[in-house]
């Protein structure tokens, strides 16, 4: 059952990648202006800007420009960026490599903080601590990212003096885990606020219902600690909603990410597609939105399967 | 755990991607607006990329940089890898006598070989390393070359088609023809040469990691004054405010484009700030196709409407100055004193009451929301819109994204628009051919006047170089009679540096020399 329900799920993912690849190769005609003449500058003459035009196909008609394109993807060539004049596959994997990082460093932040907020404005529920944390954690949630980007460099960087301001690495120094920790921390936070609100919400809520339900009552009549019935007990029952809401969230960091990533120089996909943008480099975010899609469309599988996996009607 | 896990193992791709470059203390780190273009010379377009090409490359004249902008107003020319030159009477040739000493990076011979190559790669579709792109990006200063003639191993003859008097003030500048070197275009290829760049500048290529720095090590072989720092690093942070951010927390030593607020801030704090007067207008081109905007009455009372002055000090905090000239600053034929219109809101009212618009009219102006060079396009527009209201004239703003702004700037405004605006300069007065000669690209408003266009031919072919200056100073005239653009202000193109940073000069000049910078921490 669970193998009829992988493949049926992995086969629904080709029309969907394919409408993307659509969809992202006709973008480019909806980007105003001319590529060509942008490579070659505003002083190139008609005759050069034509050639180019020709030498990269932007003269061919819609269906045979996407037809080569899609030949080519299927091969894993993307291109070659139009400013850089490099393969953009080898260039944009490393990056994409970046915004996973920094993903992964949100994901981390948004586990530990929201879980462990909501713990304990479920064990303190209806106090102020409960009151104070709810609502910073609330408020965090609904700054605008780059309002809470720079208060946190500002207060982390300069008032403390904690931790770098921006980039990836010390570009003295060079790569180092230690430098790219202390880089991670302030852009994962930024970018995980929004699910760690949501998921310290829903840690609250579940737990305070759980803790009234008369299994957990009869345990504590029974003279089980408190530790154990929330550790074992308590916590085991509100697992599987977690982990569910914790898997949609993987799709919002990875969008918040890709943000986050232009305010703190991070060297990620995101920040390449900002700047290939205003570069008009074509071919860089045809791959670099591509790539986030294809991110997008795994992450909800494997986030499908994993609680497919978890539900026992499907198991048998 | 299994995310910790999954960390760990990115991490460790990626730490091994990077790579790491050697520690220095005698290092300096320029925190720069964007991502800089290609670091081949003859393809990279913008400010922010010459800046960091021209300290791996040279060009055969240079501009002397050594000087802040108060102490020369236009950055003298000084020989660069020719030693001198000579210009034939009739303005065609040009003879380069080169220096014998010099070297690319990769040990190869600077001669004369090597400089016909580099212009060949630009002007000769037949060479071998023609290159497109770069002839596209550098059509200015090379469309009128006819050959390149190699006369002894140290001496090039470079043939014009016509004369031009602008061109040796062009090869000195950010649309000069930088010399790499052939061996090193060869072997890596045309579209690979960008990615380990070989000059015979004060710095060598050591490093890039997109996104995240670019690195600069001492070329200890220099035959010129040898630069003081060991290594100078350009880290791009396009963010305004974490740019800002990492000069106070002291992870870069300068920052290029403070936004305005920050500076008297930073300035309090302890940071110095310093800045010029470069080639650099913010500006708007009047649409001739607007009937009302054809009446010269119309054009003058909007120029005298608006407050330059007090946009330049109350909006822009003083890191901009008032524009009284089309021109652009730091050359030549610039005239600091020239002044268009005086604002005078009450005699713009009697011109609109002469030309029969006694209760104004209604037009649109269009503007970028952002851009490079562009300042804070938006506010300065409402500041402008609220000016030309006092004078009755009502004003639509519509407001574009930068990129697509660019693609339809010169191509003509549709009748209903009054004018739109730019921001754009040259160290040559040759930038008034392209915001205003009748054929240009670059005439965004249809201006054509028979007067201008022959004041400019005569300044092109002018063999005298104090002639050419009377006949561009003539066009500028002619331009402001006409009120055919108005120049708003121009950029101070300030920079913010730690104290520590010494002997950075910011000449008036878009881009700079580092060779002479020190940090001194304690």
């Amino acid at each position: 059952m669970i193998f009829s329900y992988l493949i049926k799920r992995i086969l629904y993912i080709i029309p969907i990648l394919l409408g993307v690849s659509i969809l992202v190769f006709s973008m480019v005609f909806f980007i105003p202006g001319d590529p060509a003449r942008m490579m070659l500058g505003q002083s190139a003459t008609e005759e050069a800007v034509h050639l180019l035009r020709e030498e990269l196909g932007f003269n061919d008609p819609f269906i045979i420009q996407y037809g080569a394109w899609l030949v080519d993807l299927l091969k894993g060539d993307l291109g070659t960026s139009i400013t850089m004049r490099i393969p953009v596959t080898d260039y944009l994997l490393p990056k994409l490599m970046n915004t996973l990082i920094l993903t992964a460093g949100g994901l981390v932040i948004c586990i530990i903080g929201g879980v462990g907020i909501g713990l304990i404005a479920a064990l303190r529920k209806y106090t102020w601590v409960d009151r104070i944390i709810m609502f910073l954690a609330q408020f965090g949630a609904n700054m605008p990212s780059f309002w809470l980007a720079i208060t946190l460099m500002w207060l982390f960087s300069i008032k403390l003096g904690w931790l770098p301001t921006s980039g990836m690495y010390d570009v003295r120094g060079g790569a180092t885990f230690v430098s790219l920790i202390e880089h991670l921390i302030l852009p994962a936070f930024a970018t995980a606020t929004v699910s760690l609100a949501v998921l310290a919400r829903l840690t609250r809520s579940s737990l305070i219902d759980v803790l009234n339900t008369e299994y957990i009552k009869t345990f504590r009549a029974n003279g089980i600690s408190e530790s154990k019935i929330i550790g074992k007990h308590a916590f085991r029952n509100i697992l599987p909603s977690l982990i569910n809401m914790t898997g949609l969230q993987v799709g919002a960091l990875l969008g918040g990410a890709l943000f986050v990533e232009v305010v703190f120089s991070w060297p990620g996909i995101g920040s390449q597609i900002y700047a290939s943008i205003t570069s008009k480099d074509i071919p860089m975010v045809q791959a670099g939105v591509l790539f986030i899609a294809i991110c997008f469309v795994l992450i909800n599988l494997i986030n499908d399967l994993f609680i497919a996996s978890l539900n026992p009607r499907l198991k048998n | 755990m299994s995310i910790l896990a999954i960390i760990l193992m990115l991490v460790g791709c990626s730490t091994d991607q990077i790579g790491s470059s050697p520690q220095s203390d005698n290092s300096l780190i320029i925190g720069i607006e964007s991502e800089a273009d290609v670091l081949d010379p003859h393809r990279a377009g913008g400010w922010v990329t010459f800046r960091i090409n021209s300290q791996i490359h040279e060009s055969l004249v240079m501009e002397d940089l050594s000087a802040s902008a108060k102490n020369s107003p236009v950055p003298p020319i000084k020989p660069g890898l020719a030693e001198s030159w000579e210009i034939s009477d009739d303005g065609l040739t040009y003879t380069f006598h080169l220096r014998k000493d010099v070297k690319f990076h990769d040990g190869t011979d600077f001669n004369s070989e090597a400089v016909k190559f580099n212009f060949q790669r630009l002007i000769d579709p037949s060479f071998e390393f023609y290159d497109e792109r770069g002839a596209g990006n550098l059509t200015n200063t090379v469309s009128k070359i006819k050959e390149i003639k190699t006369v002894d191993e140290h001496t090039i003859e470079i043939l014009l088609s016509e004369p031009f008097s602008p061109f040796i003030r062009m090869l000195s500048g950010s649309s000069t023809v930088l010399m790499l070197s052939p061996d090193a275009l060869k072997k890596a290829g045309t579209d690979q040469y960008a990615e380990n760049p070989v000059g015979t500048g004060p710095f060598k290529f050591a490093e890039r990691v997109r996104g995240q720095k670019i690195v600069l090590s001492r070329n200890e072989e220099y035959w010129g004054d040898k630069a003081k720092l060991d290594q100078v690093i350009f880290r791009p942070i396009p963010e305004d405010s974490a740019r800002v951010l990492a000069l106070e927390a002291g992870e870069v030593d300068i920052i290029a484009v403070p936004p305005p607020d920050s500076v008297a801030r930073l300035e309090q704090n302890g940071f110095k700030v310093d800045s010029g007067n470069p080639p650099h207008v913010w500006f708007l081109s009047f649409n001739f196709n607007n009937p009302h905007i054809q009446d010269v009455r119309v054009r003058q009372a909007i120029i005298m409407a608006i407050d330059r002055e007090g946009m330049a000090k109350d909006l822009l905090k003083g890191t901009a100055t008032a524009a009284y000239s089309a021109q652009s600053p730091a050359n030549e034929a610039f005239d600091p004193n020239f002044i268009d219109y005086e604002y005078n809101p009450e005699r713009a009212k009697e011109l609109l009451k002469e030309a029969g618009y006694e209760n104004g009219f209604e037009m649109i102006f269009q503007t970028s929301v952002d851009g490079s060079g562009q300042l804070v396009p938006v506010p300065m527009a409402e500041w402008i819109q609220q000016d030309l209201a006092k004078i009755g004239i009502t004003v639509k703003l519509e407001t574009f994204e930068w990129i697509s702004y660019l693609g339809m700037w010169a191509a003509g405004m549709a009748e209903n628009v009054g004018f739109n605006q730019m921001s754009w300069g040259m160290s040559t007065p040759y930038y008034l051919y392209n915001i205003a000669f009748s054929d240009s690209f670059a005439n965004a408003g249809r201006y054509k006047s028979e007067a201008f266009d022959q004041a400019v031919l005569n300044a092109i072919a002018a063999t005298d170089e104090a002639k050419a200056i009377t006949y561009w100073q003539e066009a500028n005239k002619i331009v402001a009679d006409d009120a055919a653009l108005v120049p708003i202000v121009n950029d101070k193109a300030p920079y913010v540096f730690a104290s520590y940073v010494e002997g950075f000069v910011v000449p008036n000049e878009e881009w700079y020399d580092l060779t002479q910078v020190t940090v001194n921490k304690k």
